[in-house]
Parts: structure tokens; C-alpha cells; sequence
């Protein structure tokens, strides 16, 4: 699956492509609307990720552009925060999601995934490991056959640490991607931590013992 | 007490002392002339009766052409040479019932006329001359009276009028609001102290006025420029910690970078939310029934509330509707709610919220005692608990202010309730 990264900022794009990269996408970047216009032209993308605050222009256009040529590509605007107007008009003009300057590198692969399976490209509805299997349109998990009885914010945990194989998922990054900046940091990362252990006790009952792991002080990590 | 008062007591007890004094004075001076003229008019009677004995006049004849009252007898040796004056008091030989009593003055003396002793003594009442000096003192007394009056409230107004630049300058600087961009224009003055006072606090003003703009300023950038950096570190200690060759110790330094550049992180966010509510950011409003945002709120945080096993009571006796700008409400319920879940006891914990006509209360029970009620509302004020960024009160209450609400707290039975009057 290809994406391509609209971003000018030099530091953020690269940590996006490399981060991108080693969740197993393809990736290619532009950092201007001109040199957008032109990659979208050559190459067919799954999705795009546009930056709306472009020094040729508003990320906005390109957005048009895409839903104008080529709709069935999936788009996520980024906004620098508090541009309300921006993420309104971008949702409107038919961006299947927004992020808000700044982000988690984690929320990002999960939001890419989330639209990608929604976009339905690859015919991948669920994500499949070894003896775990989560589909999402049913949102089912089963392991090792049987189905596993989790609560929503336990099957939201494990869709996001799935989304994110290999890497390390701060818990500042999981408690944002469930609660946004509603919660407190101290209070969500208690709950965080006693809703992972729970999934992992249930895991661990179906014979998966170590698909999530801890990493002291840090955060969590799927199937190392 | 106020300056005017003071003054006016002290000048009113002043006057009255001298006008005491005064009164006394004046009294024992006409007691003391009224002495020495009974005395003349006795000294010269006693001049008559010598000259008529002297004469040979007998005693009988002329008693009657002197006005005083004289008693002559015949004595066989002389035994008083000088005149004596004695002064008494008797009852009123008129009316002996009654309570005025006359002092009487005599003069005792003896003759020797034809070498005949006489002893002759001349009466004379003090009492039209006391009655006079009574009198006068009575005059004085009203005088004193009315003059104290008329000088305290003459004072009274000369001194509001002079003053009156003094409260118009005070009331001035005490509704002078730093937060406002008003210039403070005094009454004009043409008493020099009143005068320089005012020009003291314009300049004052301005200055304060100046520095805390540019703190203010200042405060701001700090916060928005600090706030990409702080992503961008963020970020890169993310990817940093995907590395999976770390010693314990680089582990720990990194895992402590992170905690503090998160908490940093944080608490930057909460003071340009801070900053950007003060400036005014959040005016668009929606109509909002309060019971329905709460009951919001409260789905959004079940799982914490779930997690520690709290019971919420809900205890809405009005729906309200208010005009208010939906982020800033929910910031003060996710605020206030936070903490009744955050601070609860970890057991048999309650919640218990209340919705009335003009006002709702979040009331919890908790582990921490009574909070010191002075710094409450204060940013990063000493009470902060360990791992709170400080700024949550600080929060509810420029909400609050925003909206020119009240809230109060209190605690009871180790309850704490926090109670916002909209």
C-alpha cells in the first residue's frame, strides 16, 4: 500500500515517512501543492495525508483534487491545532479523517489503518496474526478459535496496538487515542494500565502469552 | 475610622475642653468682682454709719437711709479693731421651704464714737450678683453648645468638599481593573498634595499597567513558541524509545525525559488554554441544557469512574438552559469531575451532583483533607498534590470568571463540594 505525506515540515515529515515505512507501508512525500499535484498525477496511492498549511497554498486543494479524480482514495488532513475552520471544511469537502498538530506517530499508523480498512483497499477486513485473529467490521477478536469476550475499551487498546505492530506505544499515546485530551494523565494511565492488564490475563487464558508486552515506564508493545 | 471623623472628634473635643475651661474661668472672675463690689458697698455703708455716729446721729435715724441690712449694739470693751468680712449661707427667709439658698457677706466692725463702743455689723446678699454670674455662665453654656454644633458640621462639609478629590481618586483605584486597557482620569484638584497624589498613581498605573502587559505578552509567546519544540521532542523521544538496545540506566534517563517533557507538554497546553481564555477566544455560544452536557461528561469518563468504583448520585431538580460556549463548558465539568474521581477514595468513593435553578455542585467524597481556601484557585499554589499539573482549579475558575459566575467550596464531613452559582 502506498501513502503520500504532504508535509513541509522537514523534521515531522521525515519521522512520519520513516515511521510509516516500518509499519509496512510504502511511502512518498511531497512538500509543496505543486509537487503533490504532479505524484498524484503519476502514481495511484491508497491514501494521502495532507498537511492544510502548505507555503504554495492550502492543503485544502489538493484534498479537492483527490475526491475530484481519484475518490476512492482515502485522505487525512493534518491541522495545526485549533484551526477548527480548517478541519470542518476539510471533513465537508470529503477527508475521511483529521489529526491536530501535534500527534502521536501511533495514532497516525492507526488512523492510516483505520481508513485504509474502511477504504476497504487490500480486501482487509481484520488483522491477522499468529493465532490471533481481530475483525474489525465485526469487531470480534478470536484467539486460537475462540472468540474472546473483551470490553470495548479492551478491544480499542488491542485495535490500536495492533494497528501499531513491532513498535512501542507510549501510554501517553494510547490514553490520548481513547480519551483525546479529555482525561487527566495520571487517572488514564491507571486505567490504561489495569485495562491492559486485563487483556493480557484474557489472552493469556486462550494460550497467547506474548502478544502484548510491557515496557517498563515507557508503554506497551504488540507482538515483539 | 474615617479621616473626617477622627479629625472632626478631636476638634470637637478640643473646643469643648477650652470652652470648659473658659466657662469656669469666667465664672470664679465675675464670683471674685461681684466679692470686691459687695465689699465696696459695705466698706462705704460702714463709712455712713461711722460719719452719722460721728455725728451723733442716733443709730435709729439712719439705719433706714442705708440700703443694707445693719445691726448695731453697744459693746463695754473693744475687742475687734480691723473690719471682718464673713460670708454665709442661709435659707431664703422668704420662702424657707424651698431649696434656694442665699449667701450672705457681712462686715463686722467696731467703733468707738464718743467713747461709746459700737459693734456694728452690715449685711448684704450675694445672691442677685450669683444669679447674674449663673446666668451668663447658662449663655456661655448654650453658646458653647451651639458653636460646637455648628463647627462640627461646618467641618463636616468643609471637609467633605476638601476631601472629596481624595474619595473620587480612591474609589477610582479601587475599581481600576489591570485587565482592562483604561487610563484613570482623576477630578481636578487645586490642593497640591491631592494633586501630586493623583499624578503618583496615573503614573503608577501606567506602569503597572505597561509591565504587566508585557508579562502578559510575554507569558504567551514563551507558551506558543515553546509548544512545537516541545512536539517535536516529544515525537523524537518516541522514536528514540522504539530502539530496542537500551541498558537499564539509559532506559530509566529515557523513560524520565519523556515523563517530563509529557508533563511539560501538558502543562504548556493548559496555559495557552488559560491564555487563550483570558484574550477571549471562546465566544461563540450555544444553547446548552446543563443536566445533558453533565450526563455527557459523565459517559465519557465511566470507565474511570467504573475503575475506582464510584457511586454518582444525580440530583437534578431543574433543567437549565444556558448560552455558554460548549469547549469551555466542557473543560469545567471535565474539570471538576476530574478531580472528584482523581481525589476519591479508593473505596465506597461517591459522587454526588447537583443541579438547581441557578447553580449546580459536584460534591465527592475524599482522601485528601480540607484544602486551604486562599490559594485554592491559584495556579501551582502549595496544595497542588503531587502528579497534578496545578492548573485544573485555576481553570474552573477563569471559566467561571468568564462568565462572571461564582464558585464556592467547602467541606464537610469529609466531603468536598465545589458549588458554581451561573
Amino acid at each position: 500500500m502506498r501513502i503520500l505525506i504532504i508535509e513541509d515540515e522537514k523534521s515531522l515529515r521525515e519521522d512520519v515517512v520513516d515511521y510509516l515505512t516500518e509499519n509496512g507501508y510504502k511511502c512518498d512525500f511531497a512538500t509543496t501543492i505543486k509537487s503533490a499535484m504532479q505524484k498524484l498525477n503519476d502514481i495511484v496511492y491508497s491514501c494521502a495525508l495532507v498537511d492544510v498549511g502548505l507555503p504554495d497554498g492550502s492543503g485544502i486543494e489538493i484534498v479537492e483534487h483527490i475526491k475530484k479524480n481519484n475518490p476512492e482514495m482515502g485522505v487525512i488532513i493534518v491541522t495545526a491545532k485549533n484551526a477548527l475552520e480548517d478541519k470542518l471544511q476539510g471533513l465537508k469537502i470529503g477527508a475521511d479523517d483529521y489529526l491536530t498538530k501535534p500527534f502521536h506517530l501511533s495514532e497516525l499508523s492507526a488512523r492510516v489503518y483505520s481508513v485504509l480498512r474502511r477504504r476497504n483497499f487490500g480486501g482487509k477486513n481484520s488483522l491477522v496474526f499468529d493465532g490471533l485473529e481481530i475483525d474489525t467490521t465485526e469487531k470480534k477478536v478470536i484467539a486460537n478459535g475462540n472468540q474472546l469476550q473483551l470490553t470495548k475499551k479492551e478491544y480499542e487498546i488491542l485495535v490500536y496496538l495492533a494497528s501499531n505492530p513491532t513498535h512501542l506505544i507510549t501510554k501517553e499515546a494510547l490514553a490520548d487515542a481513547i480519551w483525546g485530551d479529555k482525561a487527566d494523565m495520571a487517572t488514564s494511565f491507571d486505567f490504561v494500565y489495569s485495562q491492559i492488564k486485563n487483556l493480557k490475563k484474557k489472552l493469556n487464558e486462550a494460550d497467547l502469552k506474548n502478544y502484548i508486552k510491557v515496557v517498563y515506564g515507557m508503554g506497551y508493545k504488540f507482538k515483539d | 475610622m474615617k479621616l473626617l471623623t477622627k479629625s472632626n472628634i478631636y476638634i470637637t473635643i478640643t473646643t469643648v475642653l477650652l470652652f470648659a475651661m473658659g466657662i469656669f474661668i469666667v465664672y470664679q472672675v465675675i464670683l471674685l468682682k461681684l466679692d470686691r463690689e459687695v465689699d465696696k458697698q459695705l466698706l462705704s455703708a460702714k463709712e455712713q454709719i461711722v460719719n452719722g455716729l460721728n455725728d451723733g446721729i442716733s443709730p435709729n435715724e439712719f439705719l433706714a437711709n442705708i440700703g443694707q441690712k445693719i445691726y448695731v449694739k453697744k459693746v463695754e470693751t473693744q475687742t475687734i479693731f480691723d473690719n471682718q468680712f464673713i460670708e454665709y449661707i442661709e435659707k431664703d427667709p422668704k420662702d424657707p421651704s424651698s431649696n434656694g439658698d442665699i449667701t450672705q457677706r457681712e462686715l463686722l466692725f467696731q467703733t468707738k464714737v464718743n467713747d461709746k463702743i459700737y459693734e456694728v455689723t452690715v449685711c448684704s446678699s450675694l445672691s442677685e450678683g450669683k444669679k447674674i454670674g449663673d446666668y451668663i455662665a447658662v449663655v456661655v453654656l448654650i453658646f458653647l453648645v451651639v458653636s460646637v454644633i455648628i463647627l462640627f458640621l461646618l467641618n463636616r462639609l468643609i471637609s467633605a468638599f476638601i476631601w472629596s478629590p481624595f474619595y473620587d481618586t480612591l474609589s477610582k483605584i479601587k475599581t481600576w481593573n489591570i485587565k482592562k486597557n483604561e487610563i484613570l482620569n482623576f477630578k481636578e484638584t487645586d490642593i497640591d498634595e491631592f494633586h501630586l497624589l493623583n499624578d503618583t498613581v496615573k503614573d503608577l498605573t501606567h506602569q503597572i499597567q505597561s509591565d504587566y502587559h508585557n508579562l502578559k505578552e510575554f507569558t504567551e509567546n514563551v507558551s506558543h513558541e515553546a509548544q512545537t519544540p516541545l512536539s517535536i521532542i516529544s515525537t523524537k523521544l518516541e522514536l528514540l524509545m522504539q530502539e530496542n538496545n537500551y541498558n537499564d540506566k539509559q532506559h530509566k534517563l529515557l523513560v524520565q525525559t519523556y515523563n517530563a517533557t509529557q508533563r511539560l507538554y501538558k502543562l504548556n497546553e493548559g496555559l495557552i488554554l488559560l491564555t487563550r481564555i483570558e484574550n477571549k477566544q471562546f465566544i461563540e455560544t450555544s444553547h446548552i441544557e446543563l443536566t445533558q452536557a453533565i450526563d455527557e461528561k459523565l459517559e465519557v469518563l465511566e470507565d474511570f469512574i467504573e475503575a475506582k468504583q464510584i457511586t454518582v448520585e444525580k440530583c437534578y431538580n431543574k433543567h437549565i438552559t444556558k448560552d455558554v460556549n460548549a469547549i469551555l463548558l466542557t473543560i469545567l465539568l471535565n474539570n471538576l469531575f476530574i478531580n472528584a474521581i482523581k481525589y476519591n477514595l479508593e473505596e465506597n468513593g461517591k459522587i454526588k451532583i447537583t443541579v438547581d435553578e441557578d447553580s449546580f455542585s459536584v460534591e465527592n467524597t475524599s482522601y485528601i483533607d480540607k484544602i486551604n481556601r486562599q490559594f485554592l484557585f491559584d495556579r501551582f499554589n502549595k496544595n497542588s498534590i503531587s502528579g497534578s499539573l496545578g492548573l485544573g482549579l485555576s481553570l474552573i475558575k477563569k471559566i467561571v470568571d468568564f462568565y462572571n459566575w461564582q464558585v464556592t467550596y467547602s467541606h464537610k464531613d469529609g466531603k468536598h463540594k465545589f458549588k458554581i452559582y451561573m
